[in-house]
């Protein structure tokens, strides 16, 4: 694919290409079924806030995850891969969110021929809450080993 | 301060295993409803031919399906089963004397990549408990439990490498 990203193309500071995801009752519901998860925050509204008090119920937080694998896979290219993450469960996610991935570089090397790059990651909501903050490692392919 | 950690007694737990599970094959139908449900629309997910072409080279699921793959050990109980809340088991929460006289919520995770779930892997779990620490938070004792779940393939390929930190508080008074 010609719109390959390189490592020699990214520096330390930029920010990368915001994902948009929006969180609706579906998407949850399609999610819980399909990884058979019952817990009845994520499904139950009177037990999610009255017996929990939850402000709604709230999306799993490995949907999180989901969204940065999303957003790194794709920035990464098809050359590219995500190698690692972490992320924090800060505040969650409820219906109605719509949700910026984002991300920035703050740095990058280069181990065994292979280019690295460490980003901060955020989910932030639509209120400029960040929801999920996190960090992540992505190889890039690299053009020239020498020359960096 | 007295030290909760070492009033429960649970030091001696870390390093403990915490018990090992394969899952059944996954099928192109639950990477399809996956990727679905968390609405990824790259083709790869979904089209044979466009995943044979892809970054994977087959039909593989999302990254991070992999702590799915494998199933929740225990999740699969009639209603009459679970607990009210729908639960059965709480990943990352060891099977310890006392554990339940605590609060959990999850901290965070980190996940390392090596392979993708392909369809008709068979995937299988293993997990311990790797560290405990203590802290004073604004309401009390807070304790950190690290755990680390590893993924392998039929063929003992790793697969992943997943560390859950859970916080535990003592429980509030019941306000139902």
């Amino acid at each position: 694919m010609s719109n390959q990203l390189y490592f020699e193309d990214v520096t330390v500071g930029q920010e990368i290409p915001t994902l948009k995801k929006s969180v609706n009752t579906v998407n949850i519901t399609m999610y819980l079924a399909t990884v058979w998860l019952m817990d009845r925050i994520h499904f139950d509204y009177p037990f999610a806030t009255q017996r929990r008090g939850l402000p709604n119920i709230v999306a799993p937080g490995n949907m999180a995850g989901d969204y940065y694998v999303q957003l790194l896979s794709g920035w990464a290219g098809e050359k590219g891969s995500l190698r690692k993450m972490s992320i924090q469960f800060r505040n969650f996610m409820v219906p109605g969110d719509i949700l910026a991935c984002g991300g920035k570089v703050t740095g990058k090397f280069i181990q065994d021929g292979k280019g690295c790059v460490e980003l901060d990651l955020w989910i932030k909501n639509h209120n400029d809450v960040t929801c999920v903050p996190g960090k992540g490692l992505v190889e890039l392919p690299v053009r020239d080993v020498s020359k960096v | 301060m007295a030290s909760l950690l070492e009033e429960l007694d649970w030091k001696k737990y870390i390093g403990q295993e915490t018990g090992s599970h394969t899952g059944e094959p996954v099928l192109a139908r639950d990477i399809r409803r996956y990727a679905l449900a968390i609405d990824d629309p790259n083709p790869i997910y979904f089209d044979e031919y466009a995943a044979r072409t892809g970054k994977y080279g087959g039909l593989a699921a999302p990254l991070n399906y992999v702590s799915w793959s494998v199933g929740v050990p225990g999740a699969e109980k009639g209603t009459r089963e679970l607990g009210e809340d729908g639960l059965s088991s709480f990943v990352g929460v060891p099977n310890i004397p006392g554990v339940w006289t605590l609060g959990w919520v999850r901290g965070g995770e980190e996940l390392e990549f090596f392979k993708p779930v392909y369809v008709n892997d068979r995937v299988t779990v293993n997990g311990k408990i790797v560290n405990m620490t203590e802290k004073d938070g604004k309401s009390g004792k807070l304790i950190f439990v690290t755990s680390e779940f590893t993924y392998t393939n039929q063929a003992g390929e790793l697969l992943a490498r997943h560390l859950i930190t859970m916080i535990a508080t003592p429980r509030k008074e019941d306000t139902e």
